[in-house]
């Protein structure tokens, strides 16, 4: 198989350009290499993109910046996320095992697509969008409309995945990532829902978000639930009046991890624990009837 | 179809590979190199058994392409005994019969090397999070915690680091 390293970016969109499907970018490997060893390829050309220097998080005027080849023990090892995008960091946190954190990145992450792909429910509450560069130009592509179906997502065979954006989060918002698995570490999540809670001055939820993972064809947002949260103040009552909307954002599948029954029947309470984890962090506490 | 030379360094040797940049690091490692050290358990990134430390970070050298080490520092369990000793990290893996078929071996001892250069002074939970990517289907792991336990507290006691430890 044909490996290309380009070694700027321009170098890279060319080749790109010329191969189309029959290239496929390679990051961290990890999703990649398990494939070509299944024999399951359709491609015969590799474009590795290490010397792209797209290793970085940066902090810009309303947003911080990540670049594609950032890898999830990068993520893990940043004061700035750890601090301020919980839910991003406690996906990172949960993906596999350490050597796997040390090579796959969060741009890989999010272009292989995965259903089950744990930083997507992370990155969709932190309201990210992905930054794609072809020879044709710059897309900014909002992730609420990145993902297509299982393996597919908005980017066309010649873009590649260059930043993601994720907007510096209002006053008073935290985040949290839950995940099911089969055990403890190295495990496709069963199912996994991320929160994140912007409360007002009243302490009334003036934005919710809340994603869902493992449990559609894609990563999604349960906005019906997200929209009956806002103006209330959080307490139990709140959290178990949404267990209708987000149920019904819910479709899983069955198969060989869990069955679609066992993800309907735990999806709300991986939300419940994702909503709690998150309003820990504000020191908000939840009245009681 | 020629290849491109690699660059790289093995165990503190400075090796040039010239072979298809898309083989697999842990293949390269085990057939050119030798190194047969380095185990293949699964061959896709879920056991471990192949884990082998590159620039200071462990890693699943069966999903690393041979041709992404130019430039960079590969340890393998063969570069860990110096000068006719066991490493501290071995010695104590022996010492508290942390291994009985020894697959898993050599991919536990890089991961719980790669935890001593980041981390000097492992909790329980830290050394137990740090060989989540080592499956091992003989010992149930608690040996394996003890001894990187009893590793970390001899590196401390003697003043010496996990990378240099002997003389």
């Amino acid at each position: 198989m044909q490996v290309f390293v380009p070694k700027t970016i321009a170098e890279a969109l060319n080749i790109l350009q010329d191969l189309r499907e029959k290239a496929k970018i390679i990051a961290g490997g990890t999703d990649l290499i398990p494939h070509m060893r299944a024999g399951s390829i359709q491609f015969n050309s590799l474009v590795d993109i290490r010397l792209l220097k797209l290793s970085y998080i940066r902090e810009e005027t309303g947003y911080i910046a990540i670049g594609s080849n950032t890898t999830h023990s990068d993520i893990l090892n940043s004061c700035i996320i750890q601090q301020n995008y919980s839910a991003l960091h406690q996906a990172c946190q949960q993906i596999a095992a350490p050597p796997v954190r040390n090579r796959g990145t969060i741009g890989g992450n999010l272009a292989n697509a995965s259903p089950a792909a744990d930083t997507a429910p992370a990155f969709l509450v932190h309201n990210a969008s992905v930054i794609a560069e072809s020879t044709r130009g710059v897309k900014n592509i909002s992730l609420d409309e990145f993902f297509r179906s299982p393996g597919k997502t908005a980017l066309d065979p010649d873009e590649l995945i260059v930043e993601v954006h994720i907007p510096v989060p209002e006053k008073h918002t935290s985040s949290a990532f839950v995940k099911m698995g089969k055990r403890n570490a190295m495990a496709i999540a069963v199912a996994s829902a991320a929160t994140q809670i912007t409360l007002d001055s009243d302490g009334r939820i003036s934005e919710a978000r809340i994603a869902l993972g493992s449990v559609a064809p894609t990563p999604i947002r349960a906005t019906e639930a997200e929209a009956q949260l806002i103006g209330r103040l959080i307490d139990t009552q709140a959290i178990a009046s949404i267990e209708y909307a987000v149920n019904n954002a819910a479709r899983p599948i069955s198969d060989i991890r869990a069955s679609a029954e066992y993800r309907n029947q735990i999806i709300f309470i991986l939300v419940k624990r994702a909503l709690l984890r998150a309003l820990e962090h504000q020191n908000a506490f939840i009245v009681s009837e | 179809m020629t290849f491109p030379i690699i660059n790289c360094t093995i165990n503190s040797k400075s090796i040039q590979v010239c072979v298809d940049p898309s083989r697999t690091l842990m293949d390269v490692l085990r057939t050119e190199l030798g190194l047969t050290g380095v185990k293949e358990g699964c061959g896709q990134g879920d056991c471990g058994a192949c884990v082998v430390i590159m620039n200071q970070r462990a890693v699943n050298s069966c999903l690393v392409l041979v041709g992404q080490i130019e430039d960079c520092e590969i340890l393998t369990v063969e570069g860990l005994a110096q000068q006719g000793r066991l490493h501290p990290l071995q010695q104590k893996f022996a010492e508290k019969w942390a291994f009985q078929c020894g697959f898993c071996t050599p991919g536990m001892l890089m991961s719980a090397y790669a935890l001593l250069i980041q981390n000097p002074d492992p909790s329980e939970q830290e050394i137990r999070e740090a060989i989540a990517g080592n499956l091992c289907r003989c010992t149930n792991y608690h040996k394996v915690v003890e001894a990187v336990q009893e590793t970390s507290q001899y590196l401390m006691a003697n003043q010496k680091t996990i990378g240099v430890w002997y003389g």
